[in-house]
């Protein structure tokens, strides 16, 4: 940092100067400001910024504002705003997150526990995601589950009456129904999240892992990744189209509510949308759980939560805000605005009335009792975000789609992850 | 005049190539337009012929213009772009007239110094870029992205007017001076005018890339109310997997067409370079 | 800054010592007219410049302090297949980007600088790709790219003459073959517009000069529009080749690099490792690894601007 400051005194110094001092001037919260990635939810953005805030504001006198970041920016501005140690004193995290920018992250474990013993217990498998050295760093709100979205009138055609319980019947019902014209389409190409959201969990149900808990010994390559590998590669080539290969998280809502796939693999959005836009489609569409592999079903989380910044003048203040948010009575309102869309960590919302609206979203609540993080037994720090950023496990599976030999893209990927891990 | 040959002739270098480009250039604009006045479930039919609208809507426009910001983020982005393209061009046009034309100390230096701006890996720019802005007090205002456009601007409007001024001989501006006139007065009275499409040029481009910037925009300016068109449209009208393709079609339509009508007024100007080069002459 | 006519005539060494005379000194003059910009560009480019050269030589994560460890991260980045992957992606696109828009470009330009009805209309609404923040058009670039709504494999496949449409962005080859086509859809009417100015600055004298003498339609592109084009034609390039290295909105909203990498350039891998995955100095490394090809680029054009 010392360094950076002294080329800034040096080059942009003339400039900087005047307005320096005056920015030195630690003053009393007189303003929040809280940043979040534009939700899919346009209602919940509005509830929180047109309702929620202003009741803070009017109960405490602190002027509060809202940042909405476009969808993939939030990492970006969170960069600038740790990078910079200025900026929004409160802000959304997801996937690992907290680990990246621990240094930058106020310990809110008293908080968590405090919340815990109200509204809990936590579910236990997100703290992999917000602790950091047995320090609660952000605040889960919710997961944005991926499940399996289907066509349940196709399905039926084909004689499936129930979403299929294994990765080998959804293999047999979409060899079905694409002779039908009705292909499956997950995404194995660049996105954000449809493509990690069923890759992590088909590997693991199949018993592969990336990395040990130890987070040095690559686990990668052995014969039950084989498995998962050669189960896509039959998957793609049999069920889909060779477009899912350059996918982002785009192209399987596009494609879905085009009619153009039977399955695919995402959050509730499709469905969300369905409802306003394609009521007919919404009514032959249904949520199935993640399928399960000769080793057990998973899911996989993506916990979207709240960090304080240690930039934050004042601390308690800035606490005493988010203490507010996550009392039920703001809590509840909130939630109930997201449609479901968010399913809350802790177990005392379980029963919750927003779970009643629409009985399809339950499986999003079921699933959390199998969801585990990216890169999961493997530690959730830094090499797991290098090795999601570089797509390892989507390319590994792409390739192998694409008719790459088995051995050959475990190989790549093992040799990637090494280096990741800096392992022997 | 006018018989069949000459018009055969005409097709070959006129028409033919120039109906090509216009249908390549504009066809993604037409599907634009379509997308902007489809209502969604006709968007995503498939078994319907794309090209045409069966029962076009306004709706998106009307979302546009009342749901969102839209028309502030016009106006910021219009605001922005102005002012960016003048200092670009004026401070460009000062480095580049002497670098084009004078010998001088540090010549060289300077003329690959404003290049090596470029080498700056972009990506990576805007860290120490928003450090700079916030030790200004300047984050989410306007300012700050007419501070850092013209870092890139400017070495673009200096470079590309290099070029054009290299083209005006040389005599001319000693002709000038031997009748009289100061340095001064022969770049503002004789070089600048020939080179008026160079400027236009430069102009066009800063403008152009003012408005269009993103990665700054979406850094330095994080509240709605001042955003410029493309960063407020993306972060408002894409959510989650969901994009708003009929408003997001509509902003792109409206944000760039005006623009190009009143581009079109402009191009009379580089007639107007030609004539006075030909006087000149 | 109004200088009186005094002595203008005179060489440099003859001159009285007054305030007008040393303004009138090349070096006097060129430095004024300099000294604006480059403060504004030493302020605002100086430090974040020496940053990014200093970040690609430390193990920087993201929000923690930096250890110094020299050329590690550019070792690192010779022994990565993916690396040299993403520099034979990006010059691949470069190269294929800058000679379909130079050639179509000038091919725009030569068009627009005839005499029609409409031209003026016709050579502003030629710029729209240009104008149109890429941002959204690339919104639009997703449908026309779609495999089912795409107008190329419709037309293809209700004329029977494939059965399946093609895959434009899963296929590999096709998905650089796409990137490339929007790429150079966006950037041409730059090209163009710049060249037309470029062809303006001819005095119509030259061609009928050229004319009289005999000269074919070819000779005359050759002899007169080519060299006097030339200095604008050659900046141009640069640019759109420094802008092109640097091309990220695009690739990154359509592809993020795949398949499989197979789109991945330096300016989008540069961002996943120093933004997704935090490794700032790492991120700064990708994106320098193209500064000698870039200074060389440069060195020489400034070398040959400057030859008179």
């Amino acid at each position: 940092m010392r360094t950076r400051r002294e080329f800034l005194t040096l080059t942009a110094g003339a400039v900087a100067t005047t307005a320096l001092g005056s920015r030195q001037v630690a003053a009393a919260p007189k303003a929040l400001t809280t940043v979040r990635e534009s939700s899919f939810i346009k209602a919940f953005d509005d509830y929180f910024a047109k309702t929620l805030l202003p009741e803070y504001e009017k109960l405490t006198g602190i002027k509060m504002s809202y940042e909405a970041v476009s969808v993939g920016g939030m990492l970006t501005r969170l960069t600038t705003i740790a990078e910079t140690k200025s900026g929004p004193e409160v802000a959304m995290t997801a996937i690992n997150w907290p680990h990246l920018f621990d240094a930058s992250l106020v310990d809110v474990t008293d908080l968590a526990t405090e919340i815990g013993k109200k509204l809990g217990p936590w579910h236990d498998n997100v703290l992999d995601a917000v602790v950091v050295n047995k320090k609660w760093k952000a605040l889960p709100w919710g997961n944005i589950g991926q499940l399996e979205v289907y066509r349940t009138d196709w399905f039926a055609e084909v004689g499936v009456k129930k979403f299929p319980e294994t990765w080998e019947d959804l293999l047999s019902a979409g060899r079905l129904l694409k002779k039908k014209g009705h292909p499956f389409g997950f995404e194995l190409g660049h996105g954000f999240g449809d493509n990690h959201g069923w890759l992590y969990p088909l590997l693991w149900s199949y018993g592969g892992r990336e990395v040990d808990k130890d987070g040095k010994t690559v686990l990668i390559d052995s014969s039950e990744t084989a498995k998962a590998v050669d189960f896509c590669r039959k998957f793609y080539q049999e069920t889909m189209l060779e477009d899912v290969l350059g996918w982002t998280d785009v192209n399987n809502n596009k494609a879905y509510l085009g009619e153009q796939i039977s399955c695919t693999n995402n959050a509730s959005s499709i469905l969300v949308v369905a409802k306003r836009d394609f009521p007919e489609i919404a009514r032959v569409t249904d949520h199935g759980l993640n399928p399960q592999g000769p080793k057990g079903r998973y899911h996989i989380i993506n916990a979207v939560s709240h960090a304080i910044m240690s930039h934050a003048p004042d601390q308690p203040a800035t606490k005493a805000f988010v203490r507010w948010l996550y009392d039920d009575k703001q809590m509840s309102r909130w939630l109930a605005s997201g449609d479901a869309y968010y399913a809350p960590f802790l177990a005392g919302y379980d029963n919750h009335p927003m779970w009643n609206s629409e009985p399809r979203y339950l499986p999003y609540k079921e699933s959390l009792k199998t969801s585990r993080l990216h890169g999961w037994p493997g530690p959730a720090g830094h090499a797991l975000a290098e090795s999601v950023a570089k797509y390892v496990l989507v390319d590994m599976f792409a390739k192998a789609c694409r008719g790459d030999a088995t051995k050959d893209v475990i190989a790549t990927a093992a040799s990637q992850l090494k280096q990741i891990y800096k392992a022997k | 005049m006018v018989d069949g040959r000459d018009f055969l002739g005409r097709l070959r270098r006129l028409y033919l190539p120039l109906a090509v480009f216009l249908v390549l250039m504009l066809f993604p604009f037409y599907w634009m337009l379509i997308t902007s006045i489809k209502p969604n479930r006709e968007l995503y039919n498939a078994r319907i012929m794309p090209l045409i609208v069966h029962q076009p809507t306004l709706k998106h426009y009307i979302d546009l213009l009342y749901e969102t910001n839209f028309l502030t983020w016009t106006y910021n982005t219009l605001l922005v772009a102005v002012v960016t393209t003048l200092v670009s061009v004026v401070l460009g046009t000062m480095m580049a007239y002497p670098l084009a034309r004078m010998r001088f100390p540090g010549a060289a230096v300077v003329a690959i110094g404003v290049a090596a701006t470029y080498l700056v890996p972009q990506p990576l720019l805007f860290i120490p870029m928003s450090d700079i802005i916030n030790r200004l007090d300047l984050g989410n205002t306007l300012t700050a992205v007419m501070l850092t456009y013209p870092t890139l601007l400017i070495p673009f409007s200096a470079w590309l007017l290099m070029g054009y001024f290299k083209s005006v001989p040389r005599e001319l501006e000693e002709a000038a001076r031997i009748d009289g006139a100061s340095r001064l007065q022969a770049m503002t009275r004789i070089v600048l005018p020939l080179c008026t499409p160079g400027l236009l040029s430069a102009g066009i481009f800063s403008f152009t890339l003012a408005q269009n910037e993103f990665l700054y925009a979406l850094i330095f300016l994080a509240k709605s109310e001042v955003r410029t068109v493309p960063v407020g449209a993306i972060t408002e009208l894409i959510r989650g997997d969901v994009f708003y393709w009929g408003q997001l079609m509509a902003a792109a339509l409206l944000g760039s067409v005006p623009v190009a009508i009143i581009y079109s007024f402009f191009v009379e100007y580089y007639v107007a370079g030609l004539t006075a080069g030909s006087v000149k002459n | 800054m109004a200088v009186g006519p005094a002595s203008l005539a005179h060489p440099v060494a003859g001159r009285p010592f007054t305030l007008k005379g040393v303004l009138e000194r090349e070096g006097v003059f060129s430095w004024l007219m300099l000294s604006p910009g480059v403060l504004f560009l030493l302020a605002f480019i100086a430090y974040p410049f020496f940053y990014g050269i200093f970040l690609s030589l430390e193990d920087r994560r993201v929000a923690s302090p930096g250890v110094f460890v020299g050329l590690a991260n550019f070792q690192t980045l010779m022994g990565d297949a993916v690396f040299w992957q993403v520099t034979r992606n990006t010059f691949v696109y470069v190269a294929a980007t800058t000679v379909l828009k130079l050639a179509g470009g000038l091919g725009m330009a030569l068009v627009m600088n005839q005499r029609f009805r409409g031209r003026n209309l016709a050579r502003a609404f030629l710029l729209l790709p240009f104008i149109v923040p890429t941002a959204l058009s690339t919104v639009a670039w997703m449908w026309i790219l779609d495999p089912t709504f795409s107008v190329v494999n419709w037309l293809l496949v209700h004329t029977g003459v494939v059965a399946k449409g093609y895959s434009f962005l899963g296929n590999a080859t096709l998905a650089m073959g796409s990137l490339i086509v929007v790429n150079t859809w966006r950037g041409m009417p730059f090209y163009g517009i710049t060249l037309l100015a470029g062809l303006q600055t001819i005095s119509p004298d030259l061609y009928e000069a050229a004319s009289i003498d005999g000269a074919t339609t070819t000779q005359r592109f050759r002899y007169v529009t080519l060299p006097i084009i030339k200095p604008v034609l050659i900046i141009v390039t640069m640019f759109s080749v420094i802008f092109t290295f640097g091309d990220f909105q695009l690739i990154y909203a359509l592809t993020h690099g795949g398949p499989a990498n197979a789109t991945h350039v330096f300016s989008t891998w540069a961002f996943d490792i120093g933004m997704s995955a935090g490794l700032l100095g790492m991120g700064a490394a990708v994106a320098l690894a193209i500064l000698p090809a870039l200074a060389a680029l440069i060195v020489a054009l400034t070398i040959y601007l400057r030859r008179e």
